[in-house]
């Protein structure tokens, strides 16, 4: 297998579907955002929105915290150490195959 | 999609501005410049604001309470309107620096340099007034650049800055070196004006709060 085709299939599945990678894109640029301004962002329906971020805090790339700003619901996501780490190789991976 | 998955990280960068307070900001800071600089001249000669440590505790009372009102004012317009309608974002602070923008400005600069020196052999500025001129201008320039692409109506206000600038500097050729307030009025005004425009846009875009959001 050639090198190129190897950066390719080393690629993080989690990371590399499309949803996903908005997402952690967008994380990866901030220090903590909320599930509004994703939503916003990535124009993803909230179904599916939550549904990346479930399979993404599996993988413990993602901190889900619930919280209220005033009397409104609130959930705070971040990248965890994990999954910055991940998103750094998956760059990295990118970079090689392309 | 290297390219594309670093501009969608640019993303964060530029929602900081989707409300116009980061110009807004910057238009405050420039009018208490120009007003702590007219204080500077309307005060009478022998006052002890304008001279040794009373002048220093004035300038920088003035510095404390514009960013006071700075922080406050973008902080109460993300809280009650930005976050609700697009939601909060915690930024990250990284040392790196944009190249890009670097030369960006430099070319930017030395264009507008280049222009103004054309304008000072007919005796028009100074070398110096140039600069200051390039800077203030490239300074907005390069803000709409990095911060506000998604607005073009913004180059034309850089086009209205550097020629407003200019003619003032043409109707009264010293006003940037010896009266520099008025200038600093004008540009903060531009700064201000700009923001609110930006704020007004976001407003009428987006949509209200929605409780029911998450």
């Amino acid at each position: 297998m050639n090198e190129q085709l190897r950066a390719i299939s080393e690629l993080d599945r989690v990371i590399h579907e499309p949803g996903r990678l908005m997402i952690v894109a967008m994380l990866a640029a901030v220090k903590e955002c909320d599930f509004l301004y994703l939503l916003h962002e990535t124009e993803l329906n909230k179904g599916n929105l939550s549904g990346h971020l479930a399979r993404l805090e599996e993988a413990g790339y993602v901190e889900i915290e619930k919280t209220y700003r005033g009397k409104v619901p609130q959930t705070l996501l971040r990248l965890t150490r994990a999954g910055r780490a991940a998103f750094d190789q998956y760059r990295k991976g990118l970079k090689a195959a392309f | 999609m290297k390219d594309e998955l670093q501009n969608y990280m640019g993303r964060p960068k530029r929602y900081n501005n989707i409300d116009g307070t980061g110009e807004m900001g910057m238009g405050i800071f420039l009018l208490s410049f120009a007003l702590l600089n007219y204080l500077q001249t309307a005060l009478p000669a022998k006052s002890m604001w304008r001279h040794g440590f009373a002048n220093m505790l004035l300038f920088f009372a003035g510095v404390l309470l514009m960013l006071g009102l700075i922080l406050w004012i973008t902080k109460a317009i993300k809280k009650h309107i930005t976050w609700p309608r697009t939601g909060y974002v915690a930024f990250r602070r990284s040392g790196k620096s944009s190249w890009k923008a670097i030369a960006f400005a430099a070319v930017g600069g030395a264009g507008s340099v280049c222009l103004f020196e054309l304008a000072a052999r007919h005796n028009a500025m100074n070398l110096a007034e140039a600069v200051y001129l390039a800077v203030l201008v490239g300074a907005y320039a390069i803000f709409i650049y990095r911060f506000s692409r998604e607005h073009p109506w913004k180059w034309l206000v850089v086009i209205f800055m550097a020629l407003g600038l200019f003619a003032m500097t043409l109707i009264v050729p010293s006003i940037l070196m010896e009266s520099w307030w008025f200038p600093m009025l004008f540009f903060g005004l531009v700064w201000l004006a700009s923001g609110g425009a930006t704020l007004y846009l976001y407003i009428r875009h987006t949509q209200p709060p929605d409780p029911e959001a998450e």
